[in-house]
């Protein structure tokens, strides 16, 4: 069920995990799927405490570097190093139905009063009054949270998001995003977020890679003041950068 | 003052007409079969059938009371249900075995499922001749049948259900540092649990319908002894009382079946608020 990659990828040392240190490593990473390689000898570094962008069009493989730094996919080739204090949120919640709230962010701790700390995760996010709740009664955007809280609580170093708002709507995902920035400046953590949307990437990031090819086929710095705005001017023209790195051509501007 | 009495009065009101109106939406469903029985006894009162063959309403309750009295209903039914009981309760386990065996590792699935798939499109009753044979005609056969009759839906339901639980939050639950056997008691028996359920209900039914062809094939005891021995005196009130027992115990099993389910996938939206009596009459009321 599970593939661990730890065997074939050494784990950092704890310590060395300070801001400016990489946290995850990944060199020459391929991969395929019984055809032509989706990954092809893919090199890339997140540096601790970083939030990294990771951009490219469908089907260009980001969901599958993510798993493989989930140690969802094993990696056939290639060196990953990722701490093992991992954390995954994907496009849809993924709660057990059958759990309520609470459980299911509680599922898996095991030291100390997991229901408060599982309660305490759901405070960061809003959800104090909704620990006992069922999963399939909460909103979209509810049963995001939690799957964002049932992340956080296991205090993870390094957090993968695979398009965790792509299915909210506009206005729950502005404050998704807005939860999302909060929670990385207050914890100590490096942030890899999947999207399409090239707004989101330049709201949150402070690093955008574009997979192009199997590989990092840009890397583009973000170095945008926060809060940021729309209508920034170096905005705008980082968002027509990115958007030509992704082969879109904006004439509207 | 005075629109606060008012306004206070109506919501009660509002709950009295709800409640009565949910009522007769119950008594409505009874009326057909009273109606039924009233038209068959006059029927039978002005002789216009041969009650014989077809005894009136009251016949049978008579007899129904003669038989409790003396004793025989209740020896008989437990009889019955000892065997079903017995049955039920070894072919679930048996079922239950098999299926967590096939469903969760690929060694029970290339030695069981192929070998159960084969087996299951055997008729179980066909079997009863070679049962008596190989157990005699005492309690064994009659509940080995049940049993085997009752283990196939629980094996294909369970089964199934296990391999159909989403791989996606599989995947997910595997991402909190769960051990395999905590994926499996977490993620995959309460995914696959639903189906359980409907293979418990199927067995159950199928439990009820083996006790009754083996009880008649042959026994000196249970429901089906006393119908069989009816026939041969030409008791059909008799006859009749055996077939309201068999009902009545089929509605009875169903309603346990579906209070099990209510509690264990109470999580089911269908489910959710079903649970206090009050959301209930609101909802069949509206
Ligand atoms: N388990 C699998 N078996 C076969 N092919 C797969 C599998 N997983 C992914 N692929 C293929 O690998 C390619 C990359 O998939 P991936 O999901 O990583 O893309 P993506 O960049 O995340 O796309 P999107 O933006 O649409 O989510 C696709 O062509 C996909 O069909
Ligand atoms: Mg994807």
């Amino acid at each position: 069920m599970m593939t661990a990659i730890e065997t074939r990828a050494p784990i950092l040392d704890e310590a060395r995990l300070t801001r400016g240190e990489a946290a995850v490593s990944v060199r020459g990473l391929t991969r395929s799927f019984g055809g032509p390689a989706i990954l092809t000898d893919l090199d890339l570094e997140l540096e601790a405490g970083s939030f990294t962008v990771l951009l490219g069009r469908s089907g260009s493989g980001k969901s599958t570097l993510l798993r493989t730094l989930a140690g969802l996919d094993p990696a056939p080739a290639g060196t990953v190093s990722v701490p093992k204090e991992r954390a995954v949120v994907f496009q849809e919640p993924r709660l057990l139905p059958w759990k309520r709230v609470w459980r299911n962010v509680a599922l898996g701790l095991r030291q100390g009063d997991t229901r408060a700390q599982a309660s305490a995760a759901l405070a960061e996010l809003g959800l104090s009054h909704r620990l006992d709740a069922w999963p399939l009664t909460l909103s979209g955007g509810e049963a995001q949270r939690v799957a964002l809280a049932r992340a956080l609580v296991r205090r993870p170093k390094l957090m993968l998001l695979d398009e965790p708002f792509a299915a909210l709507d506009a206005l729950t995902r502005m404050r998704m995003q807005a939860l999302v920035a909060q929670l990385w400046q207050q914890h100590d953590l490096t942030v890899l977020l999947v999207t399409h949307d090239v707004d989101e990437a330049l709201l949150l990031g402070d690093r955008a890679v574009v997979l192009i090819d199997g590989q990092i086929g840009a890397d583009i710095p973000i170095n945008l003041d926060r809060p940021r705005r729309h209508g920034d001017p170096d905005f705008i023209r980082l968002r027509q950068q990115l958007l030509a790195t992704l082969g879109v051509d904006e004439t509207t501007g | 003052m005075a629109s606060a009495a008012v306004s206070a009065a109506r919501p009660q009101d509002r709950a009295i007409s709800l409640n009565v109106s949910a009522f007769l939406a119950q008594a409505h469903r009874f009326t057909v079969p009273l109606l039924i029985l009233i038209v068959w006894q006059a029927l039978d009162s002005f002789h216009l059938i041969n009650s014989r063959l077809m005894p009136s309403p009251v016949m049978v309750a008579e007899s129904f009371w003669q038989l409790l009295v003396t004793g025989q209903l209740l020896g008989n039914l437990w009889a019955s249900l000892i065997r079903v009981g017995l049955g039920l309760g070894i072919g679930v386990l048996l079922g239950t075995g098999f299926g967590l065996f096939a469903g969760l590792s690929r060694l029970g699935e290339d030695t069981v499922d192929s070998t159960l798939q084969m087996v299951r499109t055997l008729p179980h009753l066909a079997l009863i001749p070679l049962f008596i044979l190989w157990f005699g005609i005492g309690e064994t056969p009659k509940i080995a049948l049940i049993a085997l009759g009752a283990m196939f839906p629980i094996y294909l339901n369970l089964f199934a259900g296990i391999r159909s639980v989403d791989r996606k939050i599989i995947e997910a639950a595997s991402t909190l540092d769960l051990t395999h056997a905590e994926i499996i008691w977490n993620v995959v028996l309460p995914g696959a649990l639903p189906q359980f359920l409907v293979g418990l209900r199927y067995s159950v039914g199928i439990a009820w319908l083996t006790l009754v062809v083996a009880e008649q094939v042959n026994a000196n005891s249970g429901i089906g002894y006393l119908v069989m021995n009816a026939r041969d005196f030409l008791e059909t009130d008799v006859i009749f009382v055996g077939l309201i027992i068999y009902a009545l115990l089929g509605l009875a099993t169903d309603y346990m079946v579906r209070v099990i389910e209510q509690r264990a996938l109470a999580w089911r939206p269908s489910f959710i608020g079903t649970q206090s009596s009050g959301n209930r009459a609101n909802r069949r009321a509206a």
